[in-house]
């Protein structure tokens, strides 16, 4: 039973904000509306029927006051409305005598009357000998079957001892119809009450919650690299929850960066003693030291691996980052070139100021880093860095050399992990493959090709950060 | 030649010395960074090698106050930290070469020789324009005193400017100058590398005449150096 009556509730609370608030102001003005309408409604016939008995009323004492008695025989007054005398006008009068049983018997009535009296229930009759003197009102019907408002009252008559029932009808089609115009009018109106009411409802929450919907619009620029931060001015109610989003989003990109160092660290003590374990396996010639080596080689290869796929998996997952490429390639280019200095390796580069990418700065430089290195180790002298935005949410890294380049056969295997295309080439090996797994933690991807420059060319995807 | 090693490992730093002084070098060792700092302050050497985790302090920061000390050595960094924020922060930091733990003592032989070579060529004028300077030698420029980080493009760019300063250069004459035979010339990019330029030494130092090229003048109020 409970459930059932949760379900609807439930459901509520999963949808809008804007359609709850509007739907419990909704249903309270249109029960308020209703109770107002049946009120108004209520007031309304109650002033009619009270004015249309004080006309029965009137109607009655002009009767008492003029009957008379003579020998017995009651003579009524002529009366001044002219319906008394039109055969079923819906106005009617009677005089009639009451026994002690309660029957009543007509003595004299209107003309409008003809052959039939007036139905008088006896509970009226009882009513009305109960309160001489005071008028009785009820419903009744004439022979023709139309509805009347009737009003009797017991009286007694000089020269007669038996008191004498007064009453007068009128057919109450004007109230009636007077109450039906009034409902419709009332219902009317309180129907654009009530629109207007939600109307203005629904306004007033869209305008209230606006802050709200700015806070979501601003927190998707975060999430998609527009912004860093919060920056909106918020009311009271939401400040607290943008400092607190601003908060965790400072908090997201410090648990990497902390991760990173960790790694960092890691790295740093595993390095120094391999370094030594090779050193000294190579200052020894011989049989162990072949074996030391070959195994400090291969352990410095999977830690390196190993390091770099944790420092990736922790990438790709913070918000709110953003890096100028321009700059980070001006800063590639210079190092580059000194690294490169013996050799005389040109670096040029160009980007659109404008340019953003939707991430770390680290990543960026890790993969242009590693790309470039390569570039500079197989060129002979030139190696041309172009960036620039593509379609949607996506830009390109492109780097080309004048090296030798490399056959199309043979491109797979670079980007497979440890893979040396030439042992004799300085480097780990490991470059490119680190640079598609890093495009892939970003969803983007390297593509190889030839280069107009000779060489190699290598295009990166990666996300943009909107401008 | 005389080496200054500055590394904490005391295998690695017995390791090295052996190696340095079977290459025919002097070698002095200092196990921590202020101690390196010291050293290479003090004395004349031809070239370092710095590990970058030192205790006490860092090796970015042992090289970056040799360079505000202005102490021209070459300098080779050890890092185990092989991630290219850290390259670009070595560089950025003087270095002049770097190498990556773990690494073979023939590499770093090698590429100690090659420093020394680099570094014993001949010392040429060096260029000034107001506040701006330009060493050919170290092919490294500066702006009053702050080093400026410059491609090898943008430093022929400004050196070639720097040797007409306050003669009119056609854009054509700087194409000529700055590319090889097989670059490809458009004159269009040398207003991008004057744009990167006028950024790292300020707007107003590249005056554009309208119509005929380029000129480098000193800023006004700024003596002739």
């Amino acid at each position: 039973m409970t459930s059932r009556l949760r379900l609807p509730f439930q459901r509520l609370r999963r949808s809008s904000l804007v359609l709850r608030l509007v739907l419990l102001a909704g249903v309270w003005s249109i029960i308020m509306l209703v109770l107002a309408g049946f009120g108004l409604n209520h007031l309304f016939r109650q002033a009619a029927v009270q004015r249309f008995e004080a006309g029965l009323e009137e109607s009655i004492l002009s009767l008492q006051a003029e009957t008379t008695v003579d020998d017995g025989q009651v003579y009524a007054p002529p009366m001044t409305d002219a319906r008394a005398y039109r055969p079923f006008s819906g106005f009617y009068w009677q005089i009639a005598g009451v026994d002690a049983e309660g029957a009543v018997a007509p003595l004299i009535k209107s003309r409008s009357l003809w052959d039939s009296g007036l139905n008088t229930p006896p509970e009226v009759v009882a009513r009305a000998r109960r309160t001489p003197g005071v008028s009785v009102f009820f419903d009744t019907t004439d022979s023709l079957g139309k509805r009347l408002h009737a009003g009797a009252q017991l009286a007694t008559v000089p020269g007669r001892t038996a008191p004498v029932l007064f009453m007068a009808a009128e057919n109450r089609e004007s109230i009636d119809q007077a109450a039906r115009q009034f409902a419709l009018v009332i219902v009317g109106a309180l129907v654009a009450l009530g629109g207007g009411l939600i109307l203005a409802v629904y306004l007033q929450v869209r305008v209230g919650l606006a802050p709200l919907f700015g806070l979501r619009r601003e927190v998707a620029l975060v999430r998609r690299g527009k912004a860093e931060r919060l920056v909106g001015e918020y009311p009271a109610e939401l400040a607290p929850l943008a400092g607190e989003l601003n908060a965790l989003v400072a908090h997201n990109q410090d648990v990497v960066e902390r991760q990173r160092t960790h790694v960092g660290n890691l790295a740093h003590a595993l390095k120094t003693p391999l370094a030594v374990m090779l050193t000294e396996a190579r200052q020894q010639p011989g049989e162990l030291a072949d074996v030391v080596e070959r195994q400090a080689e291969a352990m410095r290869a999977h830690v390196e691996h190993q390091l770099r796929r944790a420092r990736a998996a922790a990438r790709a997952q913070t918000i709110g980052e953003r890096t100028d490429v321009a700059q980070v390639l001006d800063e590639l280019s210079i190092t580059m070139e000194r690294i490169f200095k013996e050799k005389g390796v040109t670096i040029d580069w160009r980007a659109p100021d404008d340019l953003c990418f939707r991430g770390e700065r680290q990543d960026l430089q890790e993969v242009v880093g590693n790309i470039l290195e390569n570039a500079g180790i197989w060129c002979k002298r030139r190696v041309r860095i172009t960036a620039e935005p593509l379609e949607a949410d996506w830009l390109c890294v492109t780097v080309e050399d004048d090296g030798p380049g490399l056959p199309a056969e043979r491109r797979g295997e670079v980007l497979k992990r440890g893979a040396r295309l030439d042992e004799s080439a300085p480097g780990s090996g490991l470059g490119l493959a680190i640079v598609d797994e890093l495009a892939r933690a970003y969803g983007g991807d390297v593509g190889l090709d030839d280069s107009d420059l000779g060489g190699l060319k290598v295009a990166v995807r990666l996300p943009r950060a909107e401008t | 030649m005389r080496i200054l090693l500055v590394e904490d490992d005391p295998d690695l730093s017995r390791q090295l010395k052996l190696a340095l002084g079977d290459a025919g070098y002097a070698v002095d060792h200092a196990a921590d960074g202020e101690e390196g700092h010291f050293l290479g302050e003090t004395e004349p050497y031809d070239a370092v090698v710095l590990d970058l985790g030192l205790p006490k302090m860092d090796g970015v920061s042992v090289l970056e106050r040799w360079r505000r000390e202005n102490v021209a050595t070459p300098v080779l960094i050890l890092t185990a930290r092989d991630n290219w924020s850290q390259k670009v922060a070595g560089f950025d930091a003087g270095a002049d070469d770097y190498l990556t733990k773990p690494f073979h003592t023939e590499e770093l032989l090698a590429r100690l020789r090659a420093l020394v070579r680099r570094s014993a060529g001949h010392a040429s004028p060096n260029l000034s324009c107001g506040g701006l300077r330009l060493d050919p030698r170290a092919a490294r420029a500066s702006v009053n005193g702050e080093p400026l980080r410059l491609t090898s493009l943008e430093y022929r760019l400004l050196h070639y400017m720097m040797l007409h300063q306050g003669r009119v250069i056609s854009r054509t004459e700087l194409v000529e100058h700055l590319y090889d035979q097989d670059f490809d010339r458009d004159s269009n990019t040398i207003e991008v590398f004057i744009g990167r330029v006028r950024k790292k030494i300020g707007p107003d130092r590249i005056e554009t005449v309208r119509g005929l090229g380029y000129r480098i003048m000193p800023l006004e109020g700024e003596s002739e150096g």
